[in-house]
């Protein structure tokens, strides 16, 4: 058996409101039905929406999918399917082997029920035979870090320690398919180091992976490849980066507006084709595009953005306004942009804009452009600052520490 | 360069799927929901692990607990026989007293089980909508959980039965063999109550409405021949009567239930026992556990839009 995972063509309505929710209300509605009368609407009862549309994908062994979206775009319907918390309203999911989740890792604790009592019961919950939680025991204990507190009811645990056990529990699971969601986010920050190398080792063990996560590095560091869900429907799949650069820059602003009457817009952004560059090299950016004004509008100017992909943080931008380049204002236009990347390694995308200084909006945004920046020297702290360190004089030996000490206590 | 591809705006998108695409239904064959279940045999003891622990941890009287619901019934009945006994000038048997302790045993387990079965998919909404479990073993693990009340209580019948001066058969094991049977009867009610209980909220109060007249209707409180032939004969008919009745028949009466048992009344002779109901209580037993698992299985689906 191949552990296999697809959506093929997965639909899934939800209902607004109210359905009915007793048989005192559902008999008098049949009851009308009946004798023929119209049925009395609840007010936005029959309000229907469609949370995914036409959403397909596959997962094969040793892929890892990450799912990205806002809130509200279906990332936790998917994910609920893919876990048969509910069936889809059509379309076809395709599982072949367990599916284990991390996901609500701490959801089947009883609070009166001890550490040990409810790593049993949440370890049935998951799908793991009482042997099995048995084997795995001291290990979960260890990793979650509550061995003196295994015979304290849970209610006594504070909320990190609920959350560690939690996801100690679900990170022994031995899934053929694995599916993780926001769980990244446990703890102190030394068990989140620790709970996201448990993920990776388990997401990167071959098994077919769906990740979700708000955690945008996450993304780019784990998976394989990327859908961007908007309004239930795939608005962008392919390389996770790509997905990761669509969606932070808004897929909708990439076209441009030209009905709001902006007439200029960017065609093509060029870089160092695809390819990682070390930190503090110097890069070059090609932008073509083309422009159809009458004249250039007042303030405004063309820019670059160049933010850190992760946080989204603006790092670095420069203006046509300060270094005395115009907008273009008729035909085809190409600018050329050296950075030189003096920015901790990391994932950055450049993107051109058309900015207005005056109202300090932007106008339009072009396509960005991902960059990969590795690790050339030691990078600590915050900035590179290219520091050379010249050789010592040797004429003057510097006193040794010990001397140095001696006169200081004399 | 990785393939990218960037669709139209939202308001393109189709608004409704083809009718030509269909769903994948869950799987529904009674073998397979059973197979499932019994590959997750260790999730069900975990949850009746956790309710009895729930329930006695705070109870001082452990599991003396267990005889406080048989003994309200018992004492009811009392008051009830008194009356009954006063009004109509006819001396109380001790057979009677013995047969409502008997009795008692099947219509507590069969009336607590099911009140805690039908709230037990709610109240777990919340794991419902966010993990996947095979479902069934929450309404079942209620049931399960009731069955140390059964077993003690049993036993202090089987104890009591020869102090008020009825003597103890071997046709006793019938009524071990007819509680085993009530199990499942009960849990084919429990699957089918416990999710029509989330769909439709007011369940709970039918059913406890319910339980209040069956408690009448069948042989908890009345003997059948009380009743007359005819009326003994409607009473025997409904679907709980076989498994209250044969307690009295096997346990304090000493007879087999594979023979009819014909006891007199002022009215003249009344059937109180005939073989059939045996196959009855097996057959009504088997389609309930049956059809409820199925039903179950079917509307499962839509539990976490409901919860």
């Amino acid at each position: 058996m191949t552990p296999y995972l697809a959506f093929e063509r997965v639909w899934k309505k939800f209902k607004r409101g109210q359905t009915h929710d007793s048989l005192r209300d559902l008999v008098p509605a049949m009851a009308r039905r009946l004798i023929g009368r119209p049925h009395v609407e609840h007010k936005g009862s029959s309000r229907t929406f469609w949370a995914l549309r036409d959403l397909s994908f596959e997962v094969k062994p040793g892929e890892v999918l990450g799912i990205i979206g806002s809130n509200g775009a279906g990332k936790s319907t998917t994910l609920k399917i893919l876990n048969r918390i509910m069936d889809p309203t059509a379309g076809t999911v395709r599982t072949e082997g367990r599916i284990g989740a991390l996901i609500e890792v701490s959801a089947g604790f009883h609070q009166d029920l001890t550490g040990r009592q409810n790593i049993f019961l949440q370890g049935a919950i998951m799908g793991m035979r009482k042997a099995e939680v048995e084997r795995k025991f001291d290990e979960i204990v260890a990793f979650a870090g509550i061995d003196d507190f295994l015979d304290t009811p849970v209610k006594r645990y504070s909320s990190g320690m609920n959350a560690r056990l939690g996801f100690s529990i679900a990170a022994h699971l031995e899934p053929d398919i694995l599916i993780i969601d926001e769980v990244l986010a446990v703890g102190d920050a030394a068990f989140q180091q620790k709970a996201f190398g448990r993920i990776k080792q388990m997401a990167t063990g071959g098994a077919p992976v769906v990740l979700v996560s708000h955690q945008l590095d996450r993304i780019a560091e784990l998976c394989t490849k990327a859908i961007v869900l908007d309004h239930g429907a795939t608005r962008v799949e392919g390389a996770p980066l790509d997905c990761i650069n669509a969606y932070l820059h808004g897929i909708a602003r990439t076209t441009p507006a030209t009905d709001s009457g902006v007439k200029i817009r960017f065609d093509r952004v060029f870089g160092p084709n695809g390819q990682a560059v070390a930190s503090g090299q110097e890069i070059t950016i090609i932008v073509t595009g083309t422009a159809d004004l009458e004249a250039a509008p007042e303030g405004w100017s063309p820019a670059f953005r160049i933010r850190d992909t992760a946080t989204a943080t603006q790092v670095h931008s420069v203006t046509g306004l300060q270094r005395g380049i115009p907008l273009p204002v008729t035909g085809e236009f190409e600018y050329h942009l050296t950075l030189q990347m003096n920015v901790q390694p990391g994932r950055y995308t450049v993107e051109p804009v058309i900015w207005n200084a005056i109202s300090n909006e932007t106008i339009l945004t072009g396509p960005s452009l991902p960059i990969e920046v590795l690790e050339r020297l030691p990078f600590y702290c915050e900035v590179q600052l290219n520091s050379r360190w010249l050789a010592p004089k040797l004429a003057a030996v510097p006193p040794s520490a010990d001397s140095k000490a001696e006169r200081q206590s004399a | 360069m990785s393939r990218v591809l960037i669709s139209t705006s939202p308001s393109m998108d189709p608004i409704a799927p083809p009718p030509t695409l269909n769903v994948v239904r869950r799987k529904t064959s009674l073998a397979k929901i059973i197979a499932e279940l019994w590959d997750s045999r260790d999730l069900v003891v975990q949850f009746m692990r956790r309710d009895i622990t729930i329930r006695y941890a705070q109870a001082v009287m452990g599991f003396a607990w267990a005889l406080v619901m048989p003994l309200l019934i018992v004492g009811a009945g009392l008051v009830f026989r008194v009356v009954l006994s006063t009004l109509s000038n006819s001396p109380i048997e001790s057979a009677g007293i013995a047969g409502l302790a008997a009795k008692a045993v099947p219509w507590v387990f069969f009336s607590g089980g099911l009140t805690t079965a039908t709230q037990s998919l709610l109240a777990h909404s919340n794991l419902i909508g966010k993990v996947y479990f095979p479902r069934e073993s929450i309404p079942i693990a209620s049931v399960f959980a009731q069955l140390p009340d059964l077993v003690v209580s049993l036993v202090v019948v089987l104890i009591i039965v020869p102090i008020v001066g009825v003597s103890l058969h071997l046709t006793a094991l019938w009524g071990v063999a007819v509680l085993l049977l009530l199990v499942i009867f009960t849990i084919g009610w429990a699957l089918v109550l416990s999710c029509a209980n989330l769909f439709f909220r007011d369940v709970k109060y039918i059913l406890q409405v319910a339980l209040n007249f069956g408690v009448f209707a069948t042989p908890v409180f009345f003997e059948p021949q009380m009743l007359g032939k005819k009326g003994a004969a409607i009473m025997l008919a409904l679907p709980l009567s076989p498994f209250i009745q044969a307690m009295d028949v096997a346990v304090v009466r000493g007879k087999s239930l594979l023979e009819p048992l014909v006891l007199h009344s002022p009215k003249g002779p009344v059937v109180v026992w005939e073989p059939w109901m045996l196959g009855y209580a097996v057959i009504l037993s088997t389609i309930l556990a049956s059809a409820g698992m199925i039903i179950f299985r079917r509307t499962s689906g839509k539990f976490a839009e409901m919860a």
